[in-house]
């Protein structure tokens, strides 16, 4: 019997193949322990035992008769509250949707599904998936398990803790300014943006059709290779979505870092980066060179700029989406979220669409002066140690933006850009919080952000490490 | 970053603007917030949109992602 706390998610799929286990024993071990640990951590809005039980019997019985599901067969995972599935509520983490039922299943959680996964319930997000730091007025904050009193990063909050506290072998988010990245950096795991496009965003709450991508959080490089290799690819229903194949994710995991070159950015990413998160950065590097990867100097065009030409787009967007509650319904927003969606009236149209035109042409500059010089680029994920909840519960006041600012720095960039980008975690702080590094990539090279990642989890255990909660 | 210093737009616009979109009224404090916001972001397109844009096509931006991505591994 393998130790769910332990255990990763290819290795529980690997014991459920081999009828080490039944999927239900497995479920239920999730369940006593999400049960266990949410009132600490908060980071599941609602616990479903009986459809998770339900599904593990059928994931069993199917097995039984011969019939293998796919490469999550039987194995527990969670979602975080903005995927729709008709068979329950979808509150998005706000007051405005308590009680939601979406009309059709979301694509990527459907293909989890049709892989055999099993969800154990719906994970707490930031409200809209608007809010870098977990806070949600409606729902309650959700909790870091490495220390209940500091943030667990957002929006996607609830699937970086569950992850990390080993209740659920992988979870999905979404990321439209950091929000995948964030909670995996703050909750030390792995977490991937995939390339705008990769993953279809068919039925995944949305906030900004131009910057929204779907993506997983899990403890490992291949349990993430794995993740994404089941919900990427094209969807008709998603215009959006690439027709380019989706490559073998797993197999490309042990090709090692020897001659790749690193990017270190000379300007903006490290400009602030506080010295205990430094430490651990280039600790990492130093171990990535160590394995035969070679580091160069880059600068970054307009990165300065970036994250706000996506928020010229994202909040445009967010402000016709919610244009109607904005309307109606103006007291179920909390005043930060208000604030934020609201902030597309001012936002001349003639901005948004200038800055719309201005991303393929900075996509290009990007490439061209970036991966010119070396194949991924490295930046802090969170320059910053991962901040308390009193520290950040800031609501719609004065220091709201610089709040966001400093927590998105690093990843929201990227968004705008629509390339790939991971957080892998690196290390820990000397108060014990966790650091996470950020790997980019040209658009469509995860396998190589993820073979990276594994070459670095091959040199060090800092993913075998156990938060103290549970 | 202070909302005072840096909004360009004023909270008034602000009011003005999102009672042309049918919106209630906004209390000063997030009128002041969303000024901030809108013209920190507008200040990013003034200062990257240096060249005419009059070719620029947005909706080429998923196959301009597909034609710069990598040989692959």
């Amino acid at each position: 019997m393998i130790d769910p706390a332990r255990a990763t998610l290819g290795e529980a799929a690997a014991a459920l193949a081999r009828g080490e286990l039944t999927s239900e024993a497995l479920t239920r071990t999730c369940l006593e322990r999400a049960h266990r640990l949410n009132p600490t951590l908060n980071c599941f809005l609602r616990i479903e035992d009986e459809a998770a039980l339900a599904a593990a019997r059928r994931a069993d019985a199917a097995r039984a008769s011969g019939h293998p599901l796919g490469v999550l067969h039987g194995v527990p995972i969670a979602v975080k509250d903005m995927f729709y599935d008709p068979a329950r509520e979808t509150s998005s983490g706000s007051e405005i949707r308590r009680g939601f039922r979406g009309a059709a299943t979301a694509t990527a959680l459907a293909r989890l599904k049709a892989a055999g996964a099993i969800v154990l319930g719906a994970l707490n997000m930031t409200e809209f998936a608007l809010g870098p730091t977990g806070h949600n007025p409606f729902y309650g904050a959700c909790h870091n398990p490495w220390n209940p009193l500091h943030i667990a990063g957002g929006s996607s909050s609830g699937s970086g803790a569950a992850v990390a506290a080993r209740i659920a072998f992988g979870t999905l988010g979404s990321d439209t300014g950091g929000s995948i990245r964030l909670p995996a950096a703050a909750n030390g795991i792995l977490g991937i943006k995939p390339t705008y496009g990769r993953v279809p965003r068919t039925g995944a709450m949305p906030l900004s059709w131009s910057i929204d991508h779907v993506g997983p959080l899990a403890r490992t490089a291949a349990d993430l290779a794995r993740l994404l290799g089941v919900v990427a690819g094209h969807d008709p229903a998603d215009p959006s979505s690439s027709r380019r194949a989706v490559p073998d994710y797993e197999a490309g995991l042990d090709r090692g870092v020897a001659g790749l070159r690193l990017g270190v950015p000379r300007n903006f990413f490290f400009d602030d980066v506080e010295p205990a998160v430094g430490r651990a950065l280039e600790a990492a590097l130093a171990a990535l060179a160590g394995a035969g990867a070679r580091r160069v100097a880059v600068r970054v065009p307009a990165a300065e700029h970036l994250t706000e030409l996506g928020r010229t787009v994202v909040y445009t967007e967010a402000a016709a989406l919610h244009g109607h509650w904005l309307r109606t319904r103006p007291q179920d927003y909390s005043p930060q979220v208000r604030a934020r969606v609201a902030t597309g009236v001012a936002i001349p149209a003639a901005a948004y669409a200038e800055a719309l035109q201005l991303r393929a042409l900075l996509l290009r500059r990007f490439c061209d002066e970036v991966f010119g010089d070396c194949d991924v680029l490295v930046t802090p994920a969170l320059a910053i140690e991962v901040p308390t909840l009193a520290a950040t519960d800031v609501g719609g006041s004065a220091s709201m933006w610089s709040t966001i600012a400093r927590l998105l720095q690093c990843v929201a960039p990227f968004n705008f850009l629509g390339v790939p980008a991971l957080s892998l975690p690196v290390g820990f702080t000397p108060a014990g919080l966790p650091v996470g590094l950020q790997l980019v990539g040209r658009p469509f090279a995860e396998a190589t952000l993820l073979g990276v990642a594994a070459a670095y989890q091959r040199l060090t255990d800092w993913h075998e490490r156990l938060p103290p909660v549970g | 970053m202070n909302d005072r210093e840096t909004a360009v737009v004023d909270a008034a616009t602000v009011d003005a603007l999102a009672r042309l979109l049918g919106y209630p009224p906004l209390d000063a404090e997030t009128a002041a917030r969303i000024a901030a916001g809108a013209s920190n972001a507008v200040a990013a397109v003034r200062a990257t949109a240096t060249v005419p844009l009059f070719d620029a096509e947005p909706g080429n931006y998923l196959a301009e992602l597909e034609r710069l991505a990598g040989p692959g591994p």
